[in-house]
């Protein structure tokens, strides 16, 4: 009989034997990655999806634009935005801009070898459009000739959509002229492996199964832990300058800045408002502008809002220089509805600080100290830096005015569902450009259009607002149509309160040479290497 | 004959228990993975001691009670929830780049957000009753089950951790102190004690990367890797349960001390030592067992305070964000997890309750 004691020495050595069967993790710092040649960025979150005909955020952009690349790109000159050939290697216009024809490039492979063929682009927009795909980018596309109708599943058939491919050539008939290949910057028309992801359904964004053909490929993706590209050597256009990158998803800024000071990562691309002053003062800190813009929108349809002299009262009462100082100064003061830095800005659009007016509007609609303006309710969804903001502008009306603002917070997702069913009289709200053209911003306005919550319905803003974006070739008259429309929605209506342009704010290590810093945020990371 | 049989496999499949988590402990420490085989084994061990401590103590029918009823609390729990999220305003897919309401209608019917609310719930119980728990809103096409599960082994490895320094810090200290009573040492043990409980979790982690990882860099600030990380995390996460435990032995010793068995052992000539840790402790236990059952539940299922400021990917700030995404699946989900958890150690307690002190009877 086995002694007890034997049993034990017994099972030690068993587990001994055990111990050869496991597995060292590789705790070297950077998974085993040489931090000579590995650039280390925080993502301040995990990438909901990199399925990039499903995605809609910034950290799986960051990602998606690095690993895969469209037919178009977008090419960086100071402001100047500019497009430049990627898959595509050239394009045409026809029929005023009604028809575009593009040339697609030869020999390119996917990071598996296959060579890339013109046919899973049409594959990537078919994918986009299915309704079973239920992409949130699915309107990306709507410009082309039935491509709305296959993504309501009107039309079953794809080749009715205007979509025609020849041998390496292109076709795309729209409905309307419109700038069709800036739209082709995006990710969510990137082209894509049907078979790839047909095999693997769900999980083919793993990094074991994924097919890309962008600088760099997916190499390892810990969830909510960190993902790791390696550089593509068999990408087409000119080879990444850094041979890995790691990216660690760290939530909160503090700890991703004390990651960054004591040199774990090198770059971080969004910092917290209350730590700007201290962080100001490194020479890593860096910051530019973006194509943004942050507004209040009113409820045109709950007095006392609902009347455009009183609107225009309250936005001639704020001083938005205030705020800017408030919020350390880097934001660009907007009176317009278009951000610095794109076609049809306009400076001289729109109301300034002007509180004698303001008061002369009030006096107008019956006002007075023995008649006081009734109070206006101004909500925000719940952040420190739109609540600096809102308390500043109720500071501002009350100053000014006389006006008493209630504030509210709500939570985010409370916040859009009260937007949706009733917004206060003031709201707070933001857009970033999807690409670098103004129709992007004033379609948002538009009487249709799904995020116009002020319920303000112009038909002669609808009508400048169509006509000007299918002007392609025409900037003269594009430009003269987008200035009426602008007069209307900033200066005349007022159903919104343009306030500034935002900007990005980063730490950049010092090793770090040629970090993207583009108007669009757009974070393609070839070009960037390390000393 | 039977109940010595089964009361020595209890003995023998608890040992197991130990020697197995001791190594799994040792390899995790030592960056090694720990094996498949041996978490099975570990897991094993603890069903198969368990089901021969009930069946030698004779309580195999009040475990089966336990577990119906355990069973009608996640029931309750899971009915609760479902429907305080229905009501809770705003939705998964509600963006500030407002969807056009054809799509947002497409991706709603994909999750089946657009069938009665009866349908979804009964869709829901039936796939919960074979642990399909579905897939997450939020992140597309990882199913709810993977990601508690990958996510849970890291809170899991936190509290775990955590709650073993509790222990080894508490009870020493509240023995020391309460053996040392009214002295200085007593007093300096239940201020720092006091502090530890007063302390937000927080604060204690800030004061601690400032220390250790900024001026002495001894361990790192943050992220999930090598055993090093996990120094700051458990540290921060145990140390407010260490004070509590520490005051909680430190009173419970003082009343045990007093008792009559206690005179007896001292008449008896007992050493003080073999007094205060065969005598004293093992009486003192109670108050600590009741309180460890919530705290195993709670500090296992991951702290977002701490997950945030260390940035280790536990599934406590998954809890609170799947909140914030109203990402319905995984919310239900770590409900569920923790409603298991809490389940599992409060009976867990229950058991220890009747080992530590005989005179209390399961079941009867």
């Amino acid at each position: 009989m086995l002694s007890f004691k034997n049993f034990l020495i017994l099972l030690f050595i068993c587990l001994t034997f055990l111990l050869n069967a496991c597995v060292k993790k590789d705790t070297s710092g950077d998974f085993g990655l040489p931090k000579s040649k590995t650039l280390r960025m925080r993502l301040s979150g995990e990438p909901p999806t990199i399925d990039w005909h499903k995605s809609s955020d910034t950290a799986s952009s960051l990602i998606t634009s690095n690993i895969m690349e469209g037919l178009i790109v977008f090419n960086y000159t100071g402001d100047e935005v500019s497009l430049a050939p990627a898959l595509a290697e050239s394009w045409e216009s026809l029929e005023s801009a009604k028809k575009w024809v593009f040339k697609i490039k030869k020999g390119v492979t996917w990071s598996d070898g296959e060579p890339f063929e013109p046919k899973h682009i049409v594959d990537g927009w078919e994918r986009l459009l299915n309704p079973e795909t239920a992409s949130p980018y699915s309107y990306f596309l709507y410009s082309i000739k039935n491509a709305k109708e296959y993504s309501e599943g009107k039309i079953k058939d794809f080749s009715k959509v205007g979509i025609e491919l020849q041998g390496h050539t292109l076709t795309v008939s729209l409905k309307q002229p419109q700038d069709f290949p800036s739209l082709l910057t995006h990710s969510s028309t990137f082209p894509v492996r049907k078979d790839v992801v047909e095999k693997y359904k769900d999980k083919w964004t793993e990094p074991e199964n994924i097919v890309t053909l962008g600088p760099f490929k997916l190499t390892k993706w810990i969830h909510d832990q960190a993902m790791v590209l390696k550089k593509n050597t068999g990408y087409f256009g000119i080879q990444s300058r850094t041979e890995n990158i790691v990216f660690y998803i760290i939530q909160e800024a503090q700890t991703a800045i004390n990651l960054f000071e004591m040199g774990k990562i090198d770059v971080i691309r969004d910092l917290p408002p209350k730590d700007l002053p201290a962080l100001r003062k490194l020479k890593e800190f860096y910051t530019y502008p973006n194509l943004n813009i942050y507004y209040y929108g009113f409820n045109t349809e709950v007095a006392p809002t609902d009347n455009k002299f009183f609107r225009r009262a309250l936005v001639h009462a704020v001083d938005r220089q205030q705020i800017i100082k408030i919020l350390g100064g880097d934001q660009k003061l907007l009176t317009g509805w278009i951000p610095h830095g794109m076609f049809a800005y306009n400076p001289n659009v729109g109301l300034a600080y002007d509180p004698v007016r303001a008061k002369a509007y009030l006096k107008k609609l019956g006002y007075s100290s023995k008649n006081p303006p009734p109070k206006v309710e101004l909500s925000f969804n719940a952040l420190e830096a739109h609540k600096v903001i809102a308390e500043n502008i109720q500071a501002q009306l009350k100053e000014n005015l006389g006006i008493t603002v209630e504030l509210k917070s709500e939570e985010w997702k409370v916040y859009l569902e009260t937007l949706k069913v009733r917004p206060a009289n003031l709201y707070r709200m933001g857009w970033v450009a999807d690409y670098p053209d103004p129709s992007n911003f004033f379609d948002i306005m538009l009487s249709y259009g799904e995020n116009n919550r002020t319920k303000w319905k112009n038909l002669e803003y609808d009508r400048f607002v169509e006509q000007a974006s299918g002007l392609v070739s025409n900037k003269g008259k594009r430009l003269e149509l987008y200035n009426k429309a602008h007069q209307i929605l900033v200066s005349d209506e007022v159903p919104v309160f343009p306030i500034f342009t935002n900007v990005a704010q980063h730490l950049i290590s010092s090793r770090v040479i040629s970090f993207p810093t583009n108007v669009m945020r757009e974070f393609r990371l070839k070009n960037t290497s390390l000393q | 004959m039977l109940k010595k049989i089964l009361s020595k496999s209890t003995h023998v499949f608890s040992f197991f228990l130990l020697v197995l988590g001791f190594w799994a402990i040792c390899l995790n420490l030592s960056n090694y993975y720990v094996p498949k085989l041996l978490s099975y084994g570990i897991f094993l061990s603890l069903i198969l001691a368990f089901l021969s401590y009930s069946a030698s103590s004779g309580t195999v029918f009040y475990c089966f009670k336990r577990i119906i009823e355990a069973f009608i609390t996640i029931f309750v729990i899971a009915t609760c929830t479902f429907m305080l999220l229905r009501l809770m305003p705003g939705g998964p897919f509600d963006e500030e780049k407002a969807l056009p309401p054809k799509i947002k209608a497409k991706i709603e019917a994909k999750y089946g957000l657009d069938k009665p609310l009866a349908v979804q719930y009964f869709d829901y119980l039936k796939k919960a009753a074979v642990f399909d728990l579905g897939t997450s809103y939020k992140y597309i096409g990882r199913s709810v089950g993977e990601m508690i599960l990958q996510n849970f082994s890291v809170s899991f490895t936190l509290g775990f951790y955590a709650f073993l320094l509790s222990f080894l810090i508490g009870i020493p200290t509240g023995l020391f102190a309460a053996s040392k009573h009214n002295t200085f040492w007593d007093n300096f043990a239940m201020t720092l004690s006091i502090s530890g409980v007063a302390l937000p979790n927080f604060l204690v982690g800030s004061v601690l990367i400032v220390v250790f990882a900024y001026q002495l860099d001894w361990f790192p600030s943050a992220l999930w890797d090598s055993s090093l990380h996990y120094v700051l995390p458990v540290v921060t996460l145990g140390i407010r349960p260490a004070a509590f435990i520490a005051r909680l032995t430190r009173s419970t010793v003082l009343d045990v001390i007093k008792s009559d068995f206690i005179r007896t052992a001292k008449a008896k000539g007992l050493s003080p030592l073999a007094i205060l840790y065969k005598h004293v402790l093992k009486n003192s236990m109670i108050p600590v067992l009741t309180y460890s059952g919530p705290l195993l539940a709670g500090i296992l299922s991951g702290s977002f305070v701490i997950e945030i400021l260390f940035a280790v990917p536990g599934i406590g700030k998954d809890l609170v964000q799947s909140v914030t995404n109203r990402d319905y699946p995984l919310i239900l989900g770590l409900t569920l997890l923790y409603s298991v958890l809490l389940v599992i150690s409060n009976l867990l307690v229950d058991f220890l309750y009747s080992f530590f002190d005989p005179r209390i009877r399961l079941g009867v």
